[in-house]
């Protein structure tokens, strides 16, 4: 159409920039800092801008922003190929029903980031939309372009990896060994 | 104690439930199912209550993380750019039109607009009150009302008054400051970037409204700091923020050639004004925020 109404930045800039610490944050939380989330971010937002036209105001902005940050993430699969990958199996709601190590009291903010970086980047990305961002599973399985039995899942299997990790994490540091010493005493 | 009893491998099974339940996504009656267990079972509870706190522990460690301010300027940056230069390149081409149809339609629309819509704003006369008050309504049309309250006394007060041709001494400036708001000037001198000078600072009124208004200039260049005590009602969280410095959100908006960011202080509303680029006011904005922001908290109410 010739005289369609290109979308207006004030626009656009209402209903997308309140998400950008989101974007932000899950994306420097699955390529790590310094490793591109800010060229990420910003081809997210110009992506969003030139499909602007396409999105229907009143709906999930941030869920939209979310799926391209996804999209964009996989053009930046070689950054990630190094990364582990652990086998999805169908016996995660045995492991999920058993009980996790108990998780250490005194852990600071770094260690708990520095676990999660230890979880495989699919596991990651779930735990990240659901458990920080507060996406339901539907919203998450559209996002990622998966279905919700997968998104439950790598859920379950990615907080129980997290828990393991911090749990290795703190014992390294000494930090669970001082907290089951204090418990025994 | 009553133990309600779910028979054999209550725990199993309320444990593959626990994902879900934290993620709130179970149905009322499973929902239910496993509060009734957990209230009688200290083991599940326990595991509920391990799951939960890596949930929260998590929440705050990402989130204590937040987008750089350059990434925000640079972002809208290049959107504000690409909105004023790209709608033919993309959307008429990928229409089908030749480039040549292209170039003549642009060349036709721009001659038309020109001739029908090239009417710059008249600068009225000094003397001119009710035309100053069209054009600043004017000029002001497009903003959010609470926007407009700083941008009003910047034009009102900096561009429509005269200021003398060589700053008044500190200590003039301090007397029209008054006590409460003296200390402004050093907090302002010290964030602004090398170069601007305080040219006037007083205290003032604009329709009805009072202000503390600090004015800068520099190479020619008049940036105001404009201070109101905020009405009822009012506030600048219903806009998207620009960027957040040390924890203080800023908004900024353009009206015609007036760049407007504002941020809030209390009891305060904060604005930086100045015909300068959207990236210069709102870094200035930026630079200012978190200590004139620390300084109003302190002036009683």
């Amino acid at each position: 159409m010739l005289f369609s109404r290109k979308p207006r930045a004030d626009e656009f800039e209402a209903a997308a920039l309140p998400h950008m610490n989101d974007i932000y944050r899950t994306a420097v939380r699955l390529l790590g800092a310094g490793s591109g989330a800010d060229d990420v971010v910003q081809d997210v937002y110009l992506q969003a801008w030139k499909s602007f036209s396409q999105f229907e105001l009143g709906t999930n902005c941030r869920a939209w922003l979310f799926k391209i940050l996804f999209h964009t993430l996989h053009h930046y699969r070689r950054k990630w190929l190094n990364i582990r990958m652990v086998k999805e199996s169908e016996d995660i709601l045995e492991q999920t029903a058993a009980g996790g190590p108990p998780l250490p009291e005194q852990i600071t903010d770094e260690e708990m980031l520095a676990a999660l970086t230890e979880v495989p980047q699919d596991f990651r990305a779930v735990v990240l939309l659901i458990d920080v961002e507060e996406f339901s599973y539907k919203e998450a399985a559209g996002i990622l372009n998966v279905p919700i039995g997968t998104v439950m899942s790598r859920l379950s299997r990615g907080r129980r990896l997290l828990r393991e990790k911090l749990v290795d994490l703190a014992q390294s540091y000494g930090i669970g060994r001082m907290h089951q010493e204090g418990k025994s005493a | 104690m009553n133990r309600v009893r779910f028979g054999e491998g209550a725990c199993e099974k309320i444990r593959k439930y626990l994902d879900s339940y934290i993620s709130n996504e179970l149905l009322i009656e499973t929902n239910h199912e496993v509060l009734r267990h957990i209230e009688n079972c200290p083991a599940c509870a326990g595991e509920l209550e391990a799951r939960t706190q890596l949930r929260t522990r998590l929440k705050t460690a990402v989130n204590a993380q937040s987008v750089p301010p350059e990434l925000q300027v640079r972002i809208r940056e290049k959107i504000r750019t690409d909105h004023s230069s790209s709608w033919f390149g993309a959307g008429w081409f990928a229409s089908g039109w030749s480039h040549g149809a292209v170039a003549m339609a642009a060349s036709l629309i721009i001659s038309v607009g020109v001739w029908l819509n090239y009417s710059p704003e008249k600068m009225p006369a000094l003397t001119d009150r009710p035309g100053q008050n069209v054009y600043i309504q004017k000029v002001s049309a497009t903003l959010a009302a609470v926007l407009k309250v700083g941008l009003g006394d910047h034009i009102h007060c900096s561009i429509f008054r005269k200021y003398p041709k060589d700053p008044p001494p500190v200590e003039k400036m301090e007397a029209d400051l008054g006590a409460s708001y003296k200390g402004l000037l050093p907090v302002v001198r010290a964030a602004v970037p090398d170069g601007y000078r305080v040219i006037m600072a007083h205290q003032c009124g604009y329709a009805g409204r009072h202000f503390i208004h600090l004015t800068l200039e520099k190479d020619g260049d008049l940036l105001s700091l404009v201070v109101a005590r905020r009405k009822d009602g009012e506030s600048l969280g219903a806009l998207p923020p620009a960027l957040e410095t040390s924890g203080v959100p800023v908004y900024q908006s353009a009206a015609t050639r007036y760049q407007v960011a504002g941020f809030e202080a209390g009891d305060f509303l904060a604005y930086v004004v100045s015909d300068l680029k959207s990236k210069a006011n709102l870094h200035i904005a930026a630079n200012l925020a978190p200590a004139v922001r620390e300084f109003l908290l302190k002036i009683p109410a």
